[in-house]
């Protein structure tokens, strides 16, 4: 069904938005603030983006801020890409969804707050899944996420650039499409992962894209013994997609990189939300909201829920 | 003569094989994506759409058993897979980007080693290629050496014609054969091919690439390339010739199987030692393995490219590294 999209925010949002992180940059790195920024440079392919590392203020005019912006860059400050992670303070520019992946990351001891200069963007939304890499942001091709998100105006940055314009009513497709996976019986709710499962190739980019997976030796890739079938079947994959929703509960800051990196179109952050629901019902927590050094599935509370110890 | 045959004949064409007991992979729909997959009826040939992944899948599959094991009282039993019992296949639809892949890995997978599980697939398998009309935005096979309307590696070629159906001409003798074996599928007379796809590649200098690569493993270009790669194995798994594979034993002590599934370069455990040393320490010493392996390694060993231009990496590096863009400027440097 062919529908009528508005196109959100006009080019003067994403040009402002551009313009204050260059200007930021420049002045950061100029009077030595920081040693680096990350952020974002135009990609080869129109309105695509690649993530980048900015050392030199004369290079500041090469960062830019699109409806491709899609990536979390709090990937680059964890300890999987220590290597290139420089020293001393880093500004990053973060949207609201990022900046929880930060405040999880503040509270996992992985950041030190001192050691960083948060560039937040008042965010009007990224494209989805499925927009082409020319398409404008639209009302069509805003991604699923930022549909309901509730960041857009971050809190706790250094400084805020751009200003977000009025939006539409968006209605929650995600919410709608857990709602009904919550309606189905445990059946159906199996058939709908084993289908989706079958199709994970174990390429681990729902891993690498994750800024909370920076474990150095991830479970799932052991061998000396193996702890879960590495090979792309049908008991490792459904194995390995348990172990990964379970290590996120409680931490996954809903920036849905996972999903989006994934090659084979997985919903992932069904589980994610799903997962963040049940952490919300039992503890009453809420992951990335403010950095908490311990989360729920981490910490012991004598008034913690017992029942299910029989 | 040129032969055609409409689309409708040719997914009749597809039943009939089913019935004679063939095995037909063909893209076909897999949830929100196309794959290449068994189809059980013609009607589920999706023509026109390139697959998410590639078609090496069809000679190389993600996973397959090698041997299995069992230990009981009376000792340890091991069996073998009979790699002379895969079935007979077509493999349908497949663009000139994956047509031609198969053909680039007979070479390694039959260099020090034939690889009976491969190249028995290879010599069971009849391919008909589909000429590309649409393009997008990643395609380059026009700068690898290839083009929409190539028919390298098919046994049988098609190209879409105006008005609906495809021009369908034997390249190989086994495709002659197969032609002459359901003539009754085919038409005579002229049609005209719709146009051909145009991808807007940038022609890359593949010998002066080589070159730079000759002299440059410790350029400090390769951080500028690949800091941001985040060593996933999305580009490797879903390109039509990286071939890598891992092998693992897993059950448990009594029954179990030995597996071989796809590996990728871009893991950081990849050359992980057993000792714990990693020559590839970090990320970005091995995105430039995959930038030698593909146009130098294998050109020096096979004579041959290891890219067919399909643009699979380009889509779907969650980093947005286009392999294009490190050619280019590769290219550009003295
Ligand atoms: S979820 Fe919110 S903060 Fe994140 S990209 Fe979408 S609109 Fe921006
Ligand atoms: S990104 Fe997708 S295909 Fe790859 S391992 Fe994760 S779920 Fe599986
Ligand atoms: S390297 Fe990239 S473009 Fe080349 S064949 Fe592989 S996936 Fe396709
Ligand atoms: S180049 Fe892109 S797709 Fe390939 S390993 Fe790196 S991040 Fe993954």
């Amino acid at each position: 069904m062919q529908q009528n999209h508005t196109q959100l925010a006009d080019d003067s949002y994403f040009a402002a938005v551009t313009n204050a992180i260059r200007t930021e940059t420049t002045k950061l790195l100029s009077e030595g603030t920081v040693a680096a920024v990350i952020g974002y440079q135009a990609g080869t392919r129109a309105g695509t983006v690649i993530p980048t590392i900015i050392t030199d203020a004369a290079k500041a005019g090469d960062l830019v801020f699109s409806p491709g912006c899609v990536n979390n860059l709090a990937l680059y400050l964890t300890k999987a890409k220590k290597e290139v992670r420089p020293a001393g303070k880093v500004a990053i520019i973060a949207k609201g969804c990022d900046m929880r992946a930060l405040a999880g990351l503040l509270g996992e001891s992985q950041l030190k707050r001192e050691e960083l200069h948060i560039i937040g963007v008042a965010c009007v939304g990224v494209k989805g899944a499925g927009a082409g890499s020319g398409e404008a942001l639209t009302t069509g091709t805003i991604a699923r996420k930022c549909r309901e998100c509730t960041v857009r105006a971050p809190e706790g940055a250094d400084v805020v650039v751009g200003a977000v314009p009025p939006l539409p009513e968006f209605s929650p497709v995600e919410a709608e499409e857990l709602a009904r996976l919550e309606a189905m019986t445990p059946a159906e709710r199996w058939a709908f992962w084993k289908g989706h499962f079958s199709r994970c190739i174990r390429c681990m980019a729902c891993r690498q894209v994750c800024p909370f997976c920076y474990c150095e030796q991830c479970l799932c890739d052991r061998n000396r013994p193996q702890a879960l079938e590495t090979t792309p079947r049908p008991a490792g994959n459904m194995a390995w997609h348990i172990v990964r929703a379970m290590h996120l509960a409680g931490r996954c800051a809903g920036c849905t990189e996972c999903e989006r990196a994934c090659p084979m179109d997985i919903p992932l952050n069904l589980l994610n939300r799903k997962m963040a629901r049940e952490l919300k019902t039992l503890y009453d927590f809420e992951a990335g909201l403010v950095p908490v050094e311990k989360g729920p599935l981490t910490e012991y509370r004598e008034e913690d829920d017992q029942s299910f110890i029989k | 003569m040129t032969k055609t045959i409409t689309e409708q004949k040719l997914r009749s064409l597809m039943d009939l094989l089913l019935k004679e007991g063939r095995r037909v992979v063909a893209p076909r729909q897999a949830g929100s994506i196309v794959l290449y997959e068994p189809i059980d009826s013609g009607e589920q040939l999706v023509l026109g759409i390139m697959p998410r992944r590639s078609a090496k899948e069809t000679f190389f599959p993600l996973c397959e058993t090698i041997l299995t094991y069992g230990k009981d009282g009376n000792g340890v039993m091991v069996s073998d897979v009979d790699a002379g019992a895969f079935p007979e296949t077509i493999l349908v639809g497949a663009p000139p980007c994956d047509a031609a892949a198969p053909a680039v890995l007979d070479a390694v997978f039959s260099w020090d080693y034939n690889d009976e599980f491969f190249l028995e697939r290879r010599k069971k398998t009849i391919i008909i290629g589909l000429a590309c009309t649409a393009a997008d935005d990643a395609c380059f096979c026009t700068a690898v050496g290839l083009s929409p309307r190539d028919d390298k590696g098919s046994d049988l070629f098609l190209t879409p014609v105006a008005g609906g159906g495809y021009l369908c001409d034997a390249v190989t003798k086994k495709g002659k054969v197969f032609l002459d074996t359901y003539a009754s599928f085919l038409a005579g007379g002229e049609a005209k091919p719709l146009p051909s796809a145009e991808p807007a590649a940038t022609p890359l200098d593949l010998a002066g690439i080589k070159d730079w690569l000759e002299s440059n493993f410790e350029s400090p270009l390769w951080q500028e390339f690949a800091d941001r790669c985040a060593g996933c194995g999305a580009c490797a798994f879903l390109c039509p010739v990286c071939h890598c594979f891992d092998i693992v034993d897993e059950g448990t002590e009594t029954k179990g199987a030995r597996r071989k599934s796809w590996d990728a370069c871009g893991f950081g455990k990849f050359t992980n030692h057993a000792s714990g040393h990693n020559p590839r320490d970090i990320q970005n010493k091995r995105y430039r393995n995959r930038i030698m392996h593909k146009f130098k390694y294998y050109q020096d060993k096979f004579g041959q490219t290891l890219c067919t231009g399909c643009g699979r990496c380009v889509r779907s590096c969650p980093v947005g590294i286009d392999i294009r863009a490190v050619l280019e400027e590769i290219q550009a440097k003295p």
